[in-house]
């Protein structure tokens, strides 16, 4: 039987609770959803996006979801620390798949960071112009049975000409102590000139299996800009499914990067359409495997406009048995001339049980294009080693400076200082096996 | 004071050293000439404990302690130095996070504290000025970017920073132009004192100028076939190394 099953049974007994739950254009996508995947299921190792994670089998288990809407007792906004010094935030909880009431920062005019829910009845032309338009909710399995399920989501609006100083930030955060489904979206919609920056951190308290899968819809228009840094630190014992589609419009850039540092299986997918002549997308990421872990990248650009520029730096270190999977295609359309693309995988494998797949691609149909592409396994420089002990670095050190050194480069292109500074040290503090749970949550202690 | 006896090595199963020996005493400089292959840089990076290198016989000690019992770090820490042939580049590493790695690794080994910042920088500061470094190669990845002549430089400035007893400079010469050349022999001999010493390979009559060693041995299949004081390195550089081998193969010893 095909993983989907129990989910359609779900959904056709609690449909009436999850849609009281929710709001309006949530429950009118529902239907599709539901149809898709009751055709399609769940991919399985066939599905060529998916022929390095396991689907089916992190969909098998019974897992509980949360159709009630019932509120974690914990006060996050109370008890989490936020880990970036010299770095205020507007901070946002999501724990499980409940959005938490806003913290009492203010935001600059305008700005709107709320729950869809509240959004449907404050702003329901937002959800109705941008909610599931780009979401693949009815040709991926994963996506059909998230849209299908999502009661509730972030909405992070910036309207047009409004540049955020101080970056948002949304900790998803898992508290169960049961195995539980968690069901996220996130819609992000940036007006024509806006500028933010967005922490999306994800966190789990404890060792309970779980699974995420989050749906995350990113809108820019005219020259906006966007800078997202994802930060999963998770355990073993989670699963996460993230699903971005990003849609820029004319001279928009958006810069994505995700700092993998812990995790049980993670996959990352990303879709980007560059539609607007000029526009401009960074996805980036940095990856540290070790024991079990698993983690996907599968991302796509489609340059279907002229001038636009996509540029991709994937740095996996893995260790011990971890896997490490990366699969990148830029896609350049006829109308994509004078397209600009790079793209570039590097892993290193420092066990002998590590394993990296690599799949970087480019399908051009345009002439007046400049794209290179570029993957490389190997293993820690054995002549760099040795030089560093001949200096009297033990050996253990002059392995992680290494390691810390080879994702270092995804970090140098991370823009703000503060943030490159702890980002740098939460990766070395993961490299030296000082980060079995988060160390600046009071929420995991 | 460092002594090799009957030291035999190999690599990849194949066996590069035949029984060298060697006695170098506190503050002397002992010159390493031979021709190509002839087991010069298997010395050295046996000495240094490099694990592509495999001892089959024979001992190392310096100042008493067994060196092969050492791993290579703990033979640094124990006051020994290469200066690489060809030093690597490790990208992304900076030159002061690199150093302080070194020196604080090296204090730990002696139960000192780490070195407080400013006492750190200062010292880097010091010793760059000796061989004439600038200070933004401290921000750069080592040997990141470096010309040939830089590395070379690099090489002798780190010996400033971490003070070895013993140190071995394979090849610090070649590839120098003639100031770069001066520069580096001239760092060295600043270092040298009573308690120091050095083992240095060179090919170049100009090496033996600005070092003025108390020693010069040559290196043949393996073996040391001749020692002599710097006169025998100015009969290399004059005559080449056939002489020798002849001398050699009709004497054998």
């Amino acid at each position: 039987m095909n993983s989907h099953q129990q989910y359609i049974h779900l959904f056709n007994e609690a449909r009436t609770l999850i849609e009281a739950g929710s709001a309006e254009p949530m429950n009118g996508c529902r239907e599709a959803a539901f149809e898709a995947l009751s055709a399609l299921g769940l991919p399985s190792a066939r599905a060529e996006r998916y022929r390095y994670f396991d689907v089916q089998t992190a969909f098998k288990p019974d897992l509980g979801y949360n159709a009630r809407r019932l509120r974690p007792a914990a006060d996050p906004y109370k008890t989490y620390r936020c880990g970036v010094p010299n770095m205020a935030t507007h901070l946002f909880f999501v724990v499980g798949d409940v959005v938490m009431p806003a913290s009492t920062t203010p935001l600059p005019e305008g700005v709107k960071v709320m729950s869809l829910v509240e959004a449907a009845t404050e702003c329901p032309e937002l959800l109705h112009n941008y909610y599931n338009k780009t979401a693949p909710s009815t040709t991926d399995g994963i996506v059909a049975l998230n849209t299908m399920l999502a009661q509730d989501g972030l909405l992070v609006y910036v309207p047009d000409g409004v540049k955020l100083e101080q970056p948002i930030q949304v900790v998803f955060v898992s508290t169960a102590t049961v195995p539980t489904l968690h069901v996220r979206r996130l819609l992000v919609v940036m007006g024509q000139d806006a500028e933010a920056t967005l922490l999306r951190c994800e966190h789990t308290s404890g060792h309970t299996a779980d699974l995420a899968t989050l749906v995350s819809e990113v809108f820019l228009e005219k020259q906006s800009r966007l800078e997202v840094y994802a930060i999963e630190e998770t355990a073993a014992e989670h699963t996460g499914f993230v699903h971005v589609t990003a849609q820029l419009q004319d001279e928009a850039h958006l810069h994505h990067t995700t700092i993998s540092l812990a995790a049980g299986q993670m996959r990352t997918t990303i879709d980007v359409d560059l539609k607007g002549r000029g526009a401009s997308v960074v996805t980036d990421a940095a990856v540290v495997g070790s024991e079990h872990q698993t983690t996907d990248h599968n991302v796509v650009v489609n340059h279907i406009a002229p001038e636009c520029r996509s540029d991709m730096l994937y740095k996996y270190v893995l260790d011990g048995a971890s896997v490490g999977a990366f699969a990148g295609k830029v896609f350049v359309g006829p109308e994509g001339m004078k397209t600009e693309s790079e793209q570039t995988n590097a892993n290193l494998c420092c066990s002998p049980y590590a394993r990296a797949y690599a799949q970087p691609m480019l399908e051009i149909y345009a002439d007046d294009v400049k794209c290179s592409h570029g993957s490389s396994t190997g293993k820690l420089d054995d002549t760099a080693l040795f030089y560093m002990r001949q200096r009297g670095i033990p050996e253990d050190e002059a392995r992680l400076l290494l390691q810390h050194a080879f994702v270092g480069e995804v970090l140098q292109r991370v823009t703000l200082d503060s943030l490159r500074e702890r980002l740098s040290h939460l990766v070395e503090m993961r490299f030296r096996g000082a980060m079995k749970k988060c160390n600046d949550c009071a929420l995991c202690k | 004071m460092l002594e090799i006896k009957n030291l035999h090595a190999s690599v990849q199963g194949k066996e590069i050293l035949k029984g060298v020996c060697l006695t170098i005493g506190d503050g002397e400089v002992h010159v390493l000439m031979g021709p190509n292959g002839s087991g010069k840089s298997t010395l050295s990076n046996v000495l240094v404990g490099n694990p592509k290198y495999e001892v089959t016989e024979g001992s190392i000690t310096l100042n008493g302690k067994n060196l092969l019992e050492l791993s290579p770090e703990d033979r640094a820490h124990e006051g020994v130095f290469m200066s690489f042939q060809a030093p690597t580049e490790i990208p992304g590493v900076s030159m002061t996070n690199f150093l302080r790695a070194a020196v604080n690794a090296k204090r730990k080994y002696q139960g000192l504290e780490p070195m407080a910042a400013a006492a750190f920088l200062k010292l880097l500061r010091e010793k760059r000025q000796l061989v004439g470094l600038d200070a933004h190669f401290m921000s750069r990845g080592v040997n990141e970017g470096f010309s040939g002549g830089e590395r070379k430089r690099n090489e002798i400035f780190q010996m400033a920073v971490l003070e070895p007893t013993f140190s071995i400079l394979d090849e610090t010469d070649s590839g120098l132009d003639v100031d770069a050349l001066r520069i580096v022999a001239e760092g060295f001999n600043a270092l040298r004192t009573e308690q120091t010493s050095a083992m240095v390979i060179t090919h170049y009559q100009r090496m033996l100028d600005y070092l003025k060693p108390d020693h010069v041995h040559v290196l043949m299949n393996g073996r040391i076939v001749k020692s002599g004081d710097a006169a025998l390195g100015y009969a290399i550089e004059e005559k080449g190394f056939d002489w020798i081998k002849q001398d050699s193969e009709s004497n054998p010893s």
